[in-house]
Parts: structure tokens; sequence; C-alpha cells
């Protein structure tokens, strides 16, 4: 079960974290918040430190698969679970990327 | 003993009854696994003759063939029946056939479950049939938007069907899920590793766990709406607080994955099939595995691309823009792993493999226009248009139902033991294959100049005259091909060509034994060392049928298996299978009559039905176990093991861990329903928040923490030797304390019927409820088995299943709580 | 009449030009995947050993190939997207249009109080605003020619821009199915050159 999770956790807290951004612009959107924070907009600082911590993230969990004593005694859990750390870790980066460019409440 | 005694000794344990009765007592993987293929390609020719229909229709201009109300009907039972009474149980059926054969065991986790799941479908599709032969079937799409599916604008009952009958049948694919899940993860041969696995049985795992997750949403949404049309619940109408896109939202969120649910098997095939096709083995198979987790999650973070046009904030748009072209990707190593492995080896052009050629082909197209309306503004132009009509054609015939002819092609052989005599299928093949791009390459045109899906009929000048016509000519080619081909299956099964055993010369233990396989599968079960065990040992079959395996000796008329460690494949524990019964028809027949109560608003049968169920239920778990004792079991020479009844994780303990894993996100998905509500929706906030009373609450609270820590000391007492019945007493206290706290919340709930906030709360408070009643119906069924000797220090398997729905009960109730009173105490 | 590649607007043009992009690029995709594919028939000696292949197969053409074909189309489609919102623009034209099972009625921020049934009335060359409405189920406000489309959805205003170059009749197609009137359910949009466009304000004045 250990390992299965070692697969399926990258992924996961990627779902977990693209959900999560999506509903704080549904919130900042439906919500008209607004106003800046040291010249820039909030609902772009807000949005650009979600996405940045989402990245951070995902760094730790790739971390944590290739720590010697953390990753699975199997070869084969270890192989894959590296590979679904990765896909985590791209798929944070290029689909929240929209945060730091595309304009926000359009 | 001999292999022939061996072979009647355990054909009489294994049996079906002979004839019709055996078809509902039933309770083996072949058999069951056999009739659903056989319903979900009888439904596929239902759903056929409709698409039949709406092309007859669409094929002139000005058509008088059917007026809209009835075109309607045709077209939305078109949808529904392909994707759920045709992809999602022709996926369950192979997966039953195929799992116990190709992990080399006797049968699924929980044979009963099979049947159940089986007969709500059998009875879930006949209703919505039924509706149809009536003239009242479901006629707002397959995705029944509402307000349009609402009371207001469709007062019939022909929504009802679909909601109706639709959460019936997704009963049978909760169950096949939960079952696949743990047969996957603790039935295999011993010594299967999970690199061992076949890797069909990743990808079907993978797809279990995707419909785990993503038909919940559905089933909520289904519930809700249909509270809304009976009760006047307003969940998604805007004046009432509710909102139309919570349901879009909902609805997307399953709609997608469900595309994946059914393009995954597929793939699981094809991986299967075509490296046997070309001599080989696959390209690749840990590379295989990552991407097709990648592909399922990534599936779930999809579902706003179907909504690019409802005017959600561009940013939003782009989120899942990006992720819906990054979706292509996992796709494409795969794609590129299978060409490799062809290039590995040396393709033969047999049937399937003809059939995988046409899945190339299609889905590559379909893989390609996919990426296209992933562009944000192309989406904008080709939304809701013919374009979209071809493209998901392509996707789905090509990445399923080419597959699944190559598999039935491939495994036909298995099945009867017998093989072709007529060299149909060829014909029927390239019949389909240009039948099928005739109909709907073109239709991306006509979808570019502006024909709109679901339309009933088109005037000449309109231009679209000619694509239209050219759609149709080639869709009745594409139906004579099929046609074709369920001739070919019925004569290869009808003429007696007595076939060799493996004639595709494949490596997986499905061909390790005699064709037709026998009721038991497996005289003795493999120890497994490599993905391919045949062709590490091709004697294997004969092996096996000596009993050179595990469980070679039959023992006291016992349906006996192993299960094993999850990732080592380890043999664990020592498994006595339930033998056939009539319960799950009686059980699914009794579900039925709730869902047909509810349909026809006779609501006085339904508290019948329901204690119906729970009689049944009681019945059914009350109906495993033993009163003494089992001690350690010799299962090899030198092996022995303990009985699943001793074991803290046992078989039941799996399977209630993946059935809460679905219920957690069905309730994930009510919360996420109030937050949006709550968040989003217009007309919020509402005119009078809950109150609540600090004592009901504290109820609550204080009997949602009672239970795990009162279950937990019944566990350490009846370990001990004590008697666990004072902890269990406690348990059931705490769980009626929920259930006040819970009714209290319903009754109190401002204006149900006069706002989407109060009939949120009265659904989250019916949730707890519902949850704490199955608690007291626990505690009670854990009692008396106690005071009827079924449990001892040993066989003590019971307990941890019921904490695990007492630690379940305990969080929702919290959370049900805490979400019912945070807003009022916010404001 | 109702054709997204004839288009007649900007937004219609750029989704036009990117459809034909796409097409390009699909079709050399799909070439390229079939010929890898006949080419696995042909006999020839292997192709080195495992590691070299999955190298070629699953991360070259599997991994590198689709992320940078991916990244430039989404990049690509971002940039046309933001280009064709309704950003604020003193040029703009704003009216309204509000659906119901099965007609469409639309109002204008210029002409207060004129409202036409069936026939939305704009001035060519300049961008217009159409806040879509509706006043039962969904629908969707859709003129193939002059832009995407945009859905009513009750309780919420959505707001889409579009533009015609030339004056003249484009037919307008509600483009989400609602119920038994759906297939017939049109609307036309009549853009007017500036003199006509006053007349047309100076006529719901009066």
């Amino acid at each position: 079960m250990k390992d299965l999770l070692r697969i399926l956790i990258a992924p996961l807290v990627w779902l977990a974290t693209f959900s999560a951004i999506y509903g704080l612009l549904g919130l900042i959107c439906g919500h008209g918040i607004g106003g800046t924070v040291l010249g820039l907009s909030l609902p772009r600082v807000l949005l650009i430190t979600a996405y940045a911590l989402a990245i951070l993230l995902q760094v730790a969990l790739l971390a944590v698969l290739y720590h010697p004593r953390l990753a699975s005694r199997s070869g084969f859990v270890r192989f894959v679970s590296r590979i679904t750390g990765w896909v985590g870790l791209v798929a944070t980066g290029y689909a929240l990327f929209p945060a730091t460019v595309s304009s926000v409440c359009l | 003993m001999n292999a022939l005694e061996r072979h009647r000794r355990l054909t009489t344990i294994w049996a079906s009854e002979p004839g019709m009765r055996g078809w509902v007592s039933t309770v083996n993987h072949t058999d069951l696994g056999r009739m659903f293929l056989f319903t979900a390609f009888v439904f596929f020719v239902i759903g056929g003759l409709l698409a039949m229909l709406i092309r007859a229709q669409l094929a002139t201009p000005h058509s008088a063939f059917a007026g809209p109300e009835i075109y309607n009907q045709i077209f939305t039972m078109h949808g529904t029946i392909m994707m759920f009474l045709f992809a999602i149980p022709s996926f369950e059926g192979l997966a039953i056939y195929l799992l116990p054969k190709i992990l080399g065991t006797r049968d699924l986790a929980f044979p009963r479950l099979t049947a159940y799941g089986y007969w709500c479908y059998v009875f879930g599709g006949a209703m919505l049939l039924v509706s149809m032969l009536l003239g009242i079937a479901p006629d707002g799409g397959w995705f029944i938007y509402p307000p349009l599916s609402g009371a207001i604008h469709s007062p019939g009952i022909n929504i009802d069907f679909w909601l109706i009958g639709i959460t019936f049948v997704e009963i049978s694919a909760i169950a096949a899920a939960v079952e696949i899940t743990v047969s996957i993860l603790k039935y295999r041969a011993p010594g299967m590793s999970l690199e061992k696995m076949p890797i069909f049985a990743w990808y079907a795992l993978i797809t279990a766990l995707m419909i785990l997750t993503g038909f919940p949403p559905l089933i909520l949404e289904s519930v809700l709406l249909e509270l809304e049309r009976a009760f006047g619940l307003p969940f998604f109408q805007a004046e009432l607080g509710g909102d139309s896109l919570l349901w879009q939202h909902l609805f997307w969120l399953f709609g997608h994955p469900e595309v994946y649910i059914i393009f995954l098997p597929a793939a699981g095939v094809i991986s299967t099939v075509l490296p046997v096709m070309c001599r080989t083995t696959l390209l690749g198979y840990g590379w295989i595995v990552a991407a097709a987790v990648a592909l399922a999650f990534l599936s779930f973070g999809l579902w706003v691309h179907h909504m690019f046009t409802t005017g959600i904030p561009h940013m939003g748009l782009a989120f899942f823009s990006a992720a819906s072209t990054l979706v292509a990707v996992p796709t494409g190593v795969q794609i590129f792993a299978w060409i490799g492995t062809m290039w590995k080896g040396r393709p033969e052009l047999h049937l399937p493999m003809l059939h995988i050629l046409g899945f190339f082909c299609t889905f590559v197209i379909g893989g390609l226009t996919g990426v296209m309306v992933a562009v944000v503004p192309f989406d904008w132009q080709a939304h809701d248009t013919a374009f979209i009509t071809a493209h998901l054609h392509y996707v789905l015939f090509g990445g399923f139902v080419f597959p699944i002819l190559a598999g039935v092609y491939y495994w036909l052989p298995h099945v009867t033991g017998q093989r072709r005599f007529f060299r149909l299928g060829e014909l029927a093949f390239a019949l389909v294959f240009l039948g099928f791009h005739v109909t709907f390459l073109a239709m991306h045109w006509v979808g570019l100049m502006g024909q709109r899906r679901r339309i009933p009929t088109y005037a000449p000048e309109d231009g679209w005259t000619a694509i239209n016509l050219i759609s149709s000519i080639g869709s009745f080619v594409l139906a004579i091909g099929l046609a074709m081909i369920v001739i070919d299956v019925v004569l290869h099964a009808l003429i007696a060509a007595r076939g060799k055993r493996n004639p595709w010369g494949a490596g997986t233990s499905e061909w390790a034994m005699m064709t037709p396989p026998p009721a038991y599968n497996f005289a003795s079960l493999p120890h497994v060392d490599s993905r391919a065990p045949l062709a590490a040992d091709p004697n294997l079959a004969v092996r096996l049928a000596r009993g050179e395996g595990y469980l070679a000796t039959p023992r006291k008329g016992w349906r006996e298996t192993l299960s094993v460690d999850i990732a080592t494949g380890r043999p664990e524990m020592h498994v006595i299978y339930p033998a056939n019964t009539r319960l799950p028809v009686t059980m699914s027949a009794v579900t039925g009559l709730f869902f047909l109560s509810l349909l026809v608003k006779f609501y006085w049968t339904v508290p019948l039905a329901l204690a119906g169920v729970v009689i049944l239920a009681w019945k059914w778990v009350w109906g495993l176990g033993c009163k003494e004792d089992l001690g350690a079991l010799r299962v090899r020479e030198g092996v022995t093991l303990p009985n699943a009844a001793t074991a803290e994780r046992s078989p039941g303990w799996w399977g209630t861990l993946f059935l809460l894993t679905a219920n957690a996100t069905f309730f994930g998905s009510l919360l996420f329903g109030f937050a949006f509500l709550w968040t989003v929706a217009p007309g919020w906030p509402p005119p009078a928040w809950f109150a609540g009373s600090m004592v009901t609450a504290g109820v609550g609270c204080l009997g949602a923490l009672l239970g795990p820590v009162a279950m937990r000391q019944a566990i350490r007492a009846n370990r001990r030797g004590d008697t666990p019945l004072p902890g269990i007493v406690l348990v059931l206290i705490g769980a009626l304390g929920v259930a006040i706290a819970c009714t209290a919340m319903m009754l109190q709930t401002p204006a149900p019927m006069g706002h989407a906030y109060g009939a949120t709360l009265l659904v989250l408070g019916g949730y707890g409820l519902f949850h704490a009643v199955l608690g007291v119906l626990m505690a009670v069924f854990l009692t008396a088995r106690v005071l009827s000797g079924f449990t001892s220090p040993a066989r003590w398997a019971e307990f941890p299943i019921v904490c695990l729905w007492i630690d379940y009960l305990s969080i929702v109730s919290l959370l049900i709580l805490l979400a019912g009173h945070l807003p009022g105490l916010l404001s | 009449m109702y054709s997204t590649l004839d288009p007649a607007g900007p937004a219609a043009r750029n989704i036009a030009t990117l459809w034909w992009v796409m097409l390009g690029g699909a079709t050399f995709i799909f070439g390229l995947v079939m010929i890898l594919l006949l080419l696995s028939f042909t006999r020839r000696k292997g192709a080195g050993g495992e590691a070299r292949q999955l190298r070629i197969w699953v991360i070259g053409l599997g991994l590198v190939f689709p992320l940078a074909v991916l990244g430039a189309l989404f990049a690509c489609g971002l940039v046309i997207g933001e280009r064709l919102l309704a950003r604020a623009d003193p040029e703009v034209t704003r009216v309204s249009a509000e659906a119901r099972s099965w007609a469409w009625s639309f109002a204008y921020e210029d002409a207060p109080g004129q409202r036409t049934e069936g026939v939305l009335h704009i001035p060519a060359g300049r961008p217009v605003d159409v806040a879509i409405t509706t006043a039962d189920v969904i629908h969707s406000f859709w003129v193939p020619r002059l832009a995407g489309k945009l859905d009513a959805i009750p309780g919420r205003v959505n707001v889409l821009r579009i533009e015609a170059d030339l004056p003249g009749t484009y037919r307008g197609l509600s483009a989400e199915f609602s119920g038994a009137g759906y297939g017939g359910f049109t609307f036309q949009v009549t853009a007017h050159d500036a003199a006509g466009w006053d007349a047309f304000l100076e006529d719901a004045r009066r």
C-alpha cells in the first residue's frame, strides 16, 4: 500500500493544488478581491505565491522519492514513482503557468 | 490424486448449477464475465440502431423522419447507452472474465458482489429500455444540463428515468471497481510482485481506482437533481440560490475522467495483444505504467475544458487548456512505446492486429483533434458543433471499439476453445474501418461550417447536405461491418472446430489452462516469477493440472484460494469463497424496487425496499465466517497460512477501504458543491443562516469522538479474551449521538425549498444521519456475531472492518457539523 | 453562411488562421505516425538494445516531441485568447442579448428603450460587446463568421466581444441544446456602415 502511495502521491498533490488554485481564482473573481501590495495587484501576488508554493511542494515530494531512506525498496516502484514525481512537478509548472501572465478576471 | 480426478473434484466444488438456475445463482467470474460482455454487446447493438436512426434523420435536409421530441430521445439514449450501458460494462465484463486468469488465481475477491453488480446493471439498463419502448425516454442530452432538465422545463418522467436508472446502473460500476481493485492488489498468484503483474492488470487497477473517484460526483449530482425535481430542493435554480454551473462542474468532473476510464482498459488490451502479435515483449513496461498513472491523474484536472464557453475567467480557462494539452504527453508515450514494440518485434497481420492498426489510425486523429479543441479560442468556435461529434467518435471508436474488437478476436478462442472457421472477420474489419472514416472524417468539416450538434434537421441552403449524406452512407457501411462481426462471432461459437490451447503463443497465464476454461481456472495455483509465466515455462498448464502448485488438494468442499501481500506477492492468507447463491439477484431486485418506487413516486414502498435491502445485506454478511478457529492451513508442501478470518486486514477490510474511498469522494463532492454555491453562485447570501443549538451540536461531536475510542477498546478487549460488548455498546451510543445532531440539523435548517443553502444543509444532515444509522446497524450486527460465537480472540477480522466505518462516521459527522454551523458563525 | 472558415471579423479570422496552422501540424504528425507504423512491417536489423530504443521511442518521440509541440501550441492559444477578450476600450459599442426558448431579444446602450427581436444591429468596423443573459434555460450566442460562442447562463451576465469588418448580414445560431425548439433557434446580425448605424440610433430615438 505504501508503494502504491509512492506512485500516486505526486500527481495526487498536483490535482489538489491545481484545483485549489483554480478555486482561489474563483474566489478572487467571484468576490472582486482587488487592491495592490508593493505596487503589484493583490490578486496577481496571491496567485503567484500559490503557484510558487505548489512548485515547492512538488520539489519536496521529488526529494522524498529520491531520498535513499524514504524511497521504496523495490527498484521497479522507485523507477515508476520517480517518473510520476516528475510528472507532478512538470504538470504543476506547466498547467499553472498562466497564473503569471494571463489576465486575471476577464 | 491424478489430474483427471482433481478436475472432477474441483468441478463439483466450483461449478454453477446446471441450466437456467445456474444463470441466476452463479457467482463464478467466468460466467459473470461472459454474461456482462454479452449484455454489453446487446446494448451496443441497441445503441448502434439508435445511431442509424440519427443518421437516417440527418441524411437529407428537412427530414420528417422523426420530430424533435422523438429525435431528442434518440440521441440522448444513443449517448447514454453507449457510455453507461456499453463502454463501462464491457470493460467490467472483460476485467471480470480475464483478471483472475491473467493473475493466476481462481476468482475475484468478492464473487457475490460481482453477481450483484451484474444484476443491478441488467435491471437498471432494462428500466431505461422500458422508457424507450414507452416513448418517454430521457430527452435532455446525455449530459442533461439543468435548468432544461429541471422540473419547470422538463416536467415529464423522462429525466427521472435517466437520473434514477443511471444511478442504479452505477452501483454496478462501483461494485465492480471495488472488486477489481481488491482483486488486483490482493488476489494474485504467489510470487507475483507489482512489477511482475501483467500490464493489463495495471491498466485495470488504474481504471478501477478512477471509477471509484470519478463516478461519485455523477451519483451525487443525480441525487441532487432528483431531489430538486421531486421535492423542490433548488440546487440548480439560480433564482433560489442554486447554480446550473454546479451541475456542469460535477458532471464534467465525472465526464472527463470517464473518457479515460473508457480508453485505459482498451490501452491495456493493446499493451497485452500487440506484443504477442509482434512476437516480442512490451517496450518500456515501467514507462507505460507511469504514463497510465499520469494519464489517470491529469484526466481529473481537465474537466473545465468542456466549459470553455460558459464565461469562466480566461486565466481559469488557460489552466485547463494547459492541462488538456499536457494529457497528450502520456498518451504519446504509450503510442510511441507501442510503435517501438512493433519495431522491436516482427508484426504479423492476424485479425486482432488489423483492429489494432485501425486503432492507431483512428485514435491518433482523435488525439490530434483533441489537442485542437484544448486550445481555448478554437474551442469557442468548435464547441457544440459536429466537429466535436466527429472528434469524440474518433476518440471513443478508435480508442475503445477497435481495441475491444481486437480483444474479442484475441480471446474468443479462449472463451470457446475453438478456432475461427469462416474468414468473415477480415472483410468485416475493412467495412468497419472504411465505414467509420467515411462517416466521421467529413463531419469535422461540416462542424466548422457551422452545423451544431443535436439539431434534428437543417435546410438545403445551409450548405451541409452533401457531407451529411456521405456520413449517413458511411454509417450504414459501418453498421453492415459490425453486423458481420456479430455473425462471425456467432459462427465461431457455433461451429465446433477444435482450437489449439494457446493459439497465439502468448506468455500470460490465462492461456495456461484448458479452453473453454474450467470453473476453477487452475487445478493448482502457479508460483509466478515472471511477467510471462507461460513463456518462461511452456509446460506450465500440464504441471498445474498435475497439481504442482498451491492448493492442489480440494478440501471439505471449500472454494479455496490465496491472497498475497500487495507489493511483493508473498502468499499471506488462505481464503474460502462463498458458493452459488441467489442472494445477489434477490438483493438487486429489491434494490431495483427501491429505485422503481422513487421513479414512479410510490413512496410508501421505499421504506419496505430499504428494509428488504437491510435484511438481505445482513444475511449476506452473516453467511460468512465460521464458529471455530481453523488454525494454520497447509496450502502446499511445507507452506502453511492463516485463514483470512484471523487477519487484521482481511479482504473485507480492503473492500471497505476502497468503498469508503468512493464514499469519501461523494462526500467531498458534496462539500465542494456547498463551497461552490456559497462563494460563486448568484443569489447568495441566503435570507437566513442556520443557527443550530449548542446542545445538539455538542451531543453530535461527543458521539463522533466516542465511537472510534470505544471501538478500539472493544478490539483490545476481544484480543485479550475479554468481552468486547461494553465497547460495542458505547459505539452504538456514539452513533446515536451523531444521529440526534444530524436529525436536529435537518429539522432546523432554514427553508430547504426556499434556498439552495437550506437544501444543502438538509442533504448534509441526511448524509450524516444515514451513516449514523449504518453505524448503529453495524454495532448491533457485531454484537449478534459476538453472541453467536463467530468471533474469538483469533477470529477478529470483522472488528477492524466495523472500525473503519466508525472512523469514517466520526470524520464525516464532525465535518458536517462544522460545515453546518460555520456560515452562521462567520456572519 | 455559417462557416467559421469564411471569417468576416477579427476574432473569427484569428481563429480560422489558428485552425489552418493546426490542421497543417496535425496532418504532418499523423503522416509521421503512419510512416513509422508502416516501416515496422519492413524487415530490418534491430535498432540496438532496449535502453537505446527507450531513448528513441519513449523519451524522444513520446516525451520531448509532444511537449515541444504542445507547449508552442498552448502559448499560441493563450496569446490569441488574450487578444480576443472584451477589454475596456473607448471605441466599444455595448448591446445586450437576452435569450429565452426560443427567441433572442436585443437592447442597445446607445438607444435606451429600443429592443429588437431576432435581429441584432451593430456598427461595422467597431468592436461591440454583447452582454448575454437568459430568461430560462442555458443558451449560447454564436455568430460563426464573426467570433466564437459564449453561453447565456441563468443568473449570470457574460460579455462577448464581436466585430464585423464590413456592413452586411451575418447569421447567428443558438448553440446550446435547449429542447424541442432548438433546431430552428437562429438569429441575425445586421452590421451597418457609419451612416446606417446613426440612422438606426436616430430611428430608435424617435
